[in-house]
């Protein structure tokens, strides 16, 4: 106990002794952080996106005008029997005509000057969520379509593939640049501590003269490593939480495409958790490495 | 207390700081370590406290043999032994309490008693009236003052002193010398390198003569120099 109060203590004086190169290691790694945590925000965002559009995918089957009754039954038969739907709705060429009068009734009169329907008979495939992005789904989907009956599909299952490439495309970038600056922040750190370390070197030699344990000489030094993580990764959430914030404000109208699927709300907790546990992670990995080899007896 | 069987030390190929030494210093004994400058006095005295290692021989204090202490256990010899430099090795950023503290700061003992073996400390080289001065303040006498209550604060079994009166004038040297021997008179071992020869005539106690690294002389156990 006496141990961690004497370390955090040393440790302070330590961060507070050499201002402009703490001041200058914490923004480095505020920075890093920011980055870091940007990605995994915008990653985070499409993830939810994706869930979200992948619960209410569907596909459209339009049966051919005047198709064989019994083969559409056969049709929706061999939908009904699959695993991977949920539910099927079958669409006459009666009721899809009632749909379009109710939903644009000022086109009403435009379906009087047809005899029948002029709509094709469909059936509205509703697929499992656990399943939506499977690859089954697609070859079900072309099964289904080099049937007899069917004359065509739409299918809005695009989009979200499409979605999951930009979200692996972006974890990707998001990777290779905060494993580059991940990897500057450890330098730094590790570097702020050797400083640290040869500044107080006469102090040390007096120390482990007069009977001064290794870890009571180091402790202090592993702290601050970790103190400069901590409060790094505090500041980069801080940044996250007011760029968040601000971004719909100022820079939205130029990103109308991510305003709509990154949810500029909050910084979610378990991305702030993330961030303050690698920060200080950083902090203590490097100030660990840096007092093992500058500290040797 | 403090033996020695055959040390030698090499810095160099082909050249001894110190060959083949053999010592015994008792329990409570003052002993003087004397010889010219490169005679191996420091070196001697650097053995002892393990900032060394001898290239041979071995070193035995409180009858355990210090060469196969491992270094994450070597705090516990320090903690035996009281360490005063020529040069004081004192930290000026910090004040004379402070500086005095270090060994019980590290020793994780509580603030009151902190306070009350420093005062003892200081009490004992009469500088309590300038605890809260940092040593750039004070004299050079006062800072080797502050050096010696350093090594004593925590009681230790031995006290070396690396020629602790080098920067003092005679009348300090002596004073310096005295609060050795009230030191000693509480059953430290002292063992106090100098190459002052007045001292040795001053304060008549045991002394061991180097030269060239080698102990050429032991005497003043039972007669006075």
């Amino acid at each position: 106990m006496n141990l961690l109060r004497i370390s955090f203590g040393n440790a302070a004086r330590n961060i507070l002794r050499n201002k402009l190169i703490s001041l200058l290691c914490l923004g480095i790694i505020a920075f890093t952080l920011l980055i870091y945590g940007i990605f995994e925000y915008v990653s985070f965002s499409l993830d939810r996106v994706t869930r979200e559009f992948s619960r209410s995918i569907e596909a459209i089957f339009y049966f051919k005008d005047g198709s064989d009754r019994q083969a559409t039954e056969a049709v929706i038969r061999r939908v009904k029997e699959s695993l991977l739907v949920q539910k099927v709705v079958y669409k006459s060429k009666e009721q899809a005509n009632i749909q379009f009068g109710r939903q644009f009734p000022e086109l009403k009169h435009i379906l009087k000057e047809f005899n029948r329907s002029p709509f094709p008979a469909s059936m509205e495939i509703t697929f499992k969520p656990e399943y939506t992005l499977d690859t089954k789904i697609t070859a079900f989907i072309e099964e289904l379509e080099r049937l007899d009956p069917v004359e065509s599909k739409q299918v809005n299952i695009e989009w979200a593939q499409k979605i999951i490439t930009v979200k692996k495309f972006i974890s990707l970038v998001g990777l290779f640049l905060s494993s580059i600056l991940l990897f500057v922040s450890v330098f730094i750190i590790y570097n702020v501590i050797k400083l640290n370390i040869l500044f107080r070197g006469e102090e040390i030699h007096i120390q482990k003269l007069v009977g001064a344990t290794n870890w009571y000489i180091k402790f202090p030094f592993i702290i601050e490593g970790a103190v400069l993580g901590f409060s790094g990764s505090v500041v980069a959430g801080l940044f996250l939480f007011g760029l968040l914030k601000l971004f719909p404000t100022y820079a939205a109208f130029m990103f109308e495409l991510f305003k709509g699927m990154v949810n500029f709300q909050t910084v979610p907790p378990a991305l702030f958790v993330r961030l303050v546990l690698l920060g200080t992670g950083i902090g203590l990995f490097s100030s660990f490495f840096s007092t093992r080899r500058f500290l040797r007896q | 207390m403090i033996e020695f069987y055959h040390v030698s030390k090499q810095y160099v190929k082909n050249q001894f700081a110190l060959y083949d030494v053999n010592l015994n210093i008792e329990k409570g004994e003052f002993v003087f370590l004397t010889g010219s400058s490169g005679a191996g006095k420091t070196t001697l005295l650097k053995l002892i406290y393990k900032e060394e290692e001898p290239s041979k021989g071995q070193i035995l204090i409180d009858s355990g043999n210090i060469n196969l202490i491992p270094d994450k256990r070597l705090y516990r010899l320090r903690r035996d032994i009281g360490i005063v430099f020529q040069d004081f090795k004192l930290l000026n950023k910090r004040t004379i309490f402070e500086n005095v503290a270090i060994p019980l700061v590290i020793r994780g003992e509580r603030r009151a008693r902190i306070e009350k073996m420093v005062n003892n400390a200081l009490s004992l080289v009469g500088l309590t009236h300038r605890r809260n001065y940092i040593p750039e303040h004070v004299s050079g006498g006062e800072q080797q003052r502050v050096a010696i209550a350093r090594a004593i604060v925590a009681n230790p079994k031995i006290i070396i002193a690396d020629e602790p009166t080098g920067n003092l004038d005679t009348e300090l040297s002596i004073e310096i010398l005295k609060i050795f021997e009230r030191v000693n008179t509480n059953g430290i071992t002292m063992l106090v390198a100098t190459h002052d020869k007045n001292l040795l005539r001053v304060f008549p106690k045991r002394v061991l003569q180097l030269e060239k690294g080698r102990l050429v002389s032991d005497w003043g156990k039972e007669d006075a120099p």
